[in-house]
């Protein structure tokens, strides 16, 4: 099992979902995070003053797969999020010892 | 088997036969009280044969041990999967050590019979003993009742130890009971209004019921020294309470049923079954789960309420820090209406038959915070059957509506009228969205309340010291008309309570007959339509890139000015902050503000796209259907003004403005003065000439008025728009109608040259007295060369002071700039200027704006050395 994390800019979130789910990624955790990679920030004066965001705001897509989905998934993942600009995001993979379904203690691939 | 697992084997099998037996007596029934009763009765006949079995073959045996009820099981109200409260009282420590493995014997029993129990051992002494930090076991006395035991020990404790210990501890009971009900409240927002809420727990639940009895009993206690004879809440509350305690009741046993365990969570799911099994309702309509809900709202709404003003009702209950606030608070009385310790009343029981006096007492309220006593509620029930045959409407009713909008304490005044049936009687468009559940995943509370939470924590920014609250706070002080904002977030939902309907559209819908209702001018009703329109705009830009400067663009023209933009910012803010207390994440935070400043900044550096009278959209539609004249002439005149003037204008000004234009045959100098709410507005057309806008400015400054904001505009073919909006410092137009006059003129006379504007500034100048500088603003100048393909945008931050504007555009044509468009601003004590420069016809060199900064900066170096 691996998983995938990818932290994609946020108006490509509905684009990333549908592209899992049409390959059968079925459940997936969401999160706001704000960060930034070489993109930096941004910085906008209003009104005199400097806002700066050194910590863009972006989406973080969390799934936990099957090995044989992973390539697919990822696949998927770069072509709904890439615009080819700076700031599309990085996907980070990492392997997974276990995982357990609290309802039923199932264990490993079949409680993903 | 021993006679003792005998027994326990029939008590089983008798406890799980008869809770069937009750159950299917609720099922057909749905009979709450009734079902509470028969458990009650069942577990008293358990107890009864455990203590013959294991403490005493005779019930009024031993001496100096008694079993008694309390809590919920000494009410005589035992839910189907309640815990029963019981209490082993002893006559001294003695015998509870004599009695101590009985006690231990008898509750294994118990809990074997997988009987919940919450059992407390005390002796006499200790039940006499008030803890602060406990003060839950005290009030779990005023529920007692004997059952079993020593019954002379029992009549000790019930007749002579709680009445003495609650009249000596009757402050800190009624304390330390408001504070822990205050507490629970602000755990739930405040309010009833929860979608799935604890019929328990939440504001206007069971608990709430019990709260309101125990305080009236304490009460009653302190005076009286002994029990009361009867009940001790007065007999319209009591029917209320009585009415309420009947459905929730009903709805709580069938909960219990329906989880078979002890969970009150109005689940959407339970929502669905109470209303098709129509649970705690004896009406036989059909029903839907909404329908149901807003049946437990009103009940949920009548007990809060009664609990309220219960807790309002105890001044000895309040701490001094309190009392000396509310103390305070009773100096706002008026002579329509006084304030005792924090509680409105009418000095006139009658007065409330007229109307306006009903909108004041709101208004009134919504000002000082204060809330209305219980007799003032009365009389507003009273006031409402004649008020409903002719309803206050016009023109009368929103400036009512809209002061009470505009004050700090509006949320708190739309929730008495709202619950006093008074708000839907005056606005009925917000009957559909009465105690509305809608469901969906994120929202906490119903379409109304939501509605006047949004209110509420715009009106609270002020208070906060989040650092987010403070940027958004700024915005709300710099509104023009806050009060359209307010009204867009009452009737922004609305649409909700239409079955079906996209709710946007039919909250447009709705909110229109309100509009007609109010009589609201048609430059305010197109702001509040257009942000009930918008209001999901902002949050579906967040999904999509918001630094992308395309993103912005398209956003920013679609919301059209800077004003609105604002409006529209702060309506998202306080949408999703109403959702729930958790949705207004930092990260959407973060987001809503840098789409507002990206926006915000494109507006104004976006500010000269020109218009095309020959194109087709929909102002320029809408003009052309109301322009008087046909032919060239309208195309002619809108040819080449920036986007912005159309923007900015309503089509019935920019028909007055062309035909200002017309005249400009017969007076070179069309002047045109009004008064608005906020401040005066000037309109001048004209052809343009060098140094307008700086003289124009000058005038207004010798006349010692203040300019707030300004937009100047020119068309392809050289006719000048300029609108000053300002304050007249001195009162000279307030005081003087002859004034009017003679400013105009003076503002043609100086324009054509007839008048030596320099003198006149110099007269002014002696007349005046220093600036007092309240918040030290630096000057800042930038300047944009790439956002315009013509001009040259300079904008300018400075201390606001007067004669600024004068000294900055006189400046700006000492250098030999032409003022091709100006948008003038003030926040506070800081002038924004932003204005689009050329000199000769093209942008401005390096060089230009290098002498135009330099000169800027030494002018306002003077202004400031006074």
């Amino acid at each position: 099992m691996t998983k995938v994390e990818a932290v994609i800019q946020n108006s490509k979130l509905e684009a990333v979902k549908t592209a899992l789910q049409e390959i059968g990624v079925e459940g997936m955790t969401v999160i706001e995070v704000r960060g930034h990679g070489r993109q930096k920030g941004h910085t906008e004066v209003y009104r005199g003053r400097e806002y700066s965001v050194d910590l863009i705001p972006k989406t973080k897509l969390e799934v936990v797969l099957a090995d044989a989905m992973v390539d697919k998934a990822v696949q998927a993942i770069m072509e709904a999020a890439r615009t080819g600009k700076i700031g599309d995001g990085k996907i980070f993979l990492t392997k997974i010892d276990d995982a357990i379904r609290i309802r039923n203690d199932e264990r490993g691939e079949g409680a993903l | 088997m021993t006679a003792a697992s005998l027994l326990i084997s029939e008590l089983r099998s008798s406890l799980s036969d008869e809770s069937a037996r009750i159950a299917l007596g609720f099922a057909a029934s749905g009979d709450g009280r009734a079902a509470v009763a028969q458990r009650t009765l069942l577990i008293e006949d358990i107890l009864r044969r455990l203590w013959h079995e294991f403490v005493s073959s005779n019930q009024q045996e031993p001496r100096g041990f008694t079993l008694a009820a309390t809590g919920g099981f000494g009410r005589g109200w035992l839910f189907p999967y309640s815990d029963i409260d019981l209490l082993f009282l002893f006559s001294d420590r003695a015998a509870e050590e004599a009695h101590r493995e009985e006690v231990r014997r008898f509750s294994q029993e118990l809990w074997d019979l997988k009987l919940k129990l919450s059992p407390a051992s005390r002796t006499v002494a200790e039940c006499d003993h008030f803890d602060p930090n406990n003060t839950e076991f005290t009030i779990s006395l005023l529920d007692c009742r004997f059952l079993l035991g020593d019954e002379q020990l029992y009549a000790r404790l019930h007749d002579k130890i709680i009445p003495k210990l609650i009249v000596r501890e009757s402050k800190a009971l009624l304390q330390g009971l408001a504070e822990v009900t205050r507490e629970r409240h602000g755990k739930f927002g405040h309010t009833v209004f929860h979608l799935e809420p604890n019929l328990k727990e939440t504001p206007g639940g069971l608990r709430d019921c019990n709260v309101a009895s125990w305080l009236a009993l304490i009460s009653a206690m302190s005076k009286l020294g002994d029990w009361p004879d009867a009940s001790s809440l007065r007999a319209p509350v009591r029917k209320q309470l009585d009415s309420a305690l009947e459905f929730l009741m009903g709805a709580r046993c069938f909960l219990h049923f329906r989880y078979g365990r002890d969970d009150n969570s109005l689940s959407w799911e339970s929502q669905d079954e109470a209303a098709a099994r129509k649970i705690g309702i004896s009406d036989s309509a059909e029903l839907t789960a909404a329908d149901w809900m807003r049946i437990y709202f009103g009940y949920a709404r009548a007990v809060q309420r009664a609990v309220n003003q219960l807790m309002e009702e105890i001044p000895e209950s309040w701490s001094a820090l309190r009392r000396q606030f509310q103390g305070w608070r009773t100096r706002p009385s008026d002579p329509d209406f006084s304030v005792v310790d924090g509680l409105i009343f009418l000095q006139q029981s009658s007065s409330l038959n007229n109307p306006e006096m009903l909108l004041r007492l709101f208004h009134f309220m919504a000002h000082h915070g204060l809330k209305l006593s219980a007799t003032t509620e009365h009389r507003i029930e009273q006031a409402l059957p004649s008020l409903a045959v002719t309803p206050p409407r016009g023109a009368e009713l929103w400036l009512y509506l809209q002061e009470t909008l505009l004050q700090p304490h509006a949320a708190e005044a739309l929730r008495a009228m709202h619950s006093l049936r008074l708000l839907t009687l005056l606005l009925p468009e917000l009957k559909p969205i009465d105690s509305l559940v809608v469901r969906d995943f994120y929202h906490r509370f119903t379409v109304d309340e939501h509605s006047i939470l949004a209110i509420e924590s715009l009106h609270r920014l002020n208070q906060s010291k989040s650092e987010w609250d403070k940027r958004y706070a700024e915005l709300l002080g710099e509104l023009e008309d806050p009060e359209l904002l307010y009204l867009a977030l009452l009737l922004h939902d609305t649409g909700k309570g239409v079955p079906g309907a996209n709710h946007v559209e039919a909250s447009l819908e709705i909110a229109s007959s309100c509009l007609d209702r109010l009589d609201v001018d048609p430059g305010e009703r197109s702001t509040v339509l257009f942000l009930i329109a918008s209001h999901l705009e902002m949050s579906a830009q967040l999904r999509r890139d918001i630094f992308n400067p395309e993103t912005v663009a398209a956003f920013a023209d679609k919301i059209g000015t800077p004003e609105r933009l604002k409006m529209l910012c702060l309506l998202t803010y306080a949408d999703i902050k109403a959702v729930n207390p958790e949705a207004l994440t930092p990260w959407k935070a973060e987001n809503v503000w840098q789409l507002y400043i990206g926006a915000a900044n494109y507006l104004n550096r976006s500010a000269d796209h020109r218009v095309h009278g020959d194109v087709n959209n929909e102002k320029l539609a809408r003009l052309r259907s109301l322009a008087p004249v046909t032919g060239t002439k309208f195309k002619d005149f809108v040819e080449g003004f920036p986007e912005r003037y159309l923007r900015v204008h309503s089509a019935e000004e920019v028909m007055r403005h062309m035909g200002m234009a017309e005249e400009l045959g017969h007076d070179a100098i069309q002047v045109d003065l009004k008064r608005g709410r906020h401040w005066y507005e000037l309109t001048l057309v004209t052809k343009d000439r060098p140094s307008l806008f700086a003289t124009l400015t000058g005038v207004l400054a010798a006349w010692g008025m203040n300019i707030v904001k300004a937009n100047a505009f020119s068309n392809e073919a050289g006719t000048v728009v300029d609108s000053l909006y300002f304050t007249d410092r001195f009162r000279t137009l307030e005081l003087n109608l002859s004034e009017w006059q003679r400013f105009k003129e003076s503002i043609a006379a100086v324009l054509s040259g007839k008048a030596d504007l320099d003198k006149m500034l110099r007269d002014r100048q002696r007349a005046e007295k220093g600036l007092h500088v309240k918040v030290v603003v630096k000057s800042r100048i930038d300047f944009d060369n790439e956002c315009s393909s013509t001009s040259t945008l300079l904008q300018v931050i400075a201390q606001d002071r007067p004669r600024l504007l004068h000294k900055i555009t006189s400046c700006l044509s000492q250098q030999r700039c032409n003022i091709e468009i100006a948008l003038i601003d003030t926040e506070g004590q800081m002038a924004i200027d932003t204005f689009y420069l050329t000199s000769k016809g093209k942008k401005l060199s390096a060089e230009v704006q290098s002498n135009v900064e330099k000169a800027l900066l030494d002018e306002l170096k003077n202004l400031e050395l006074g």
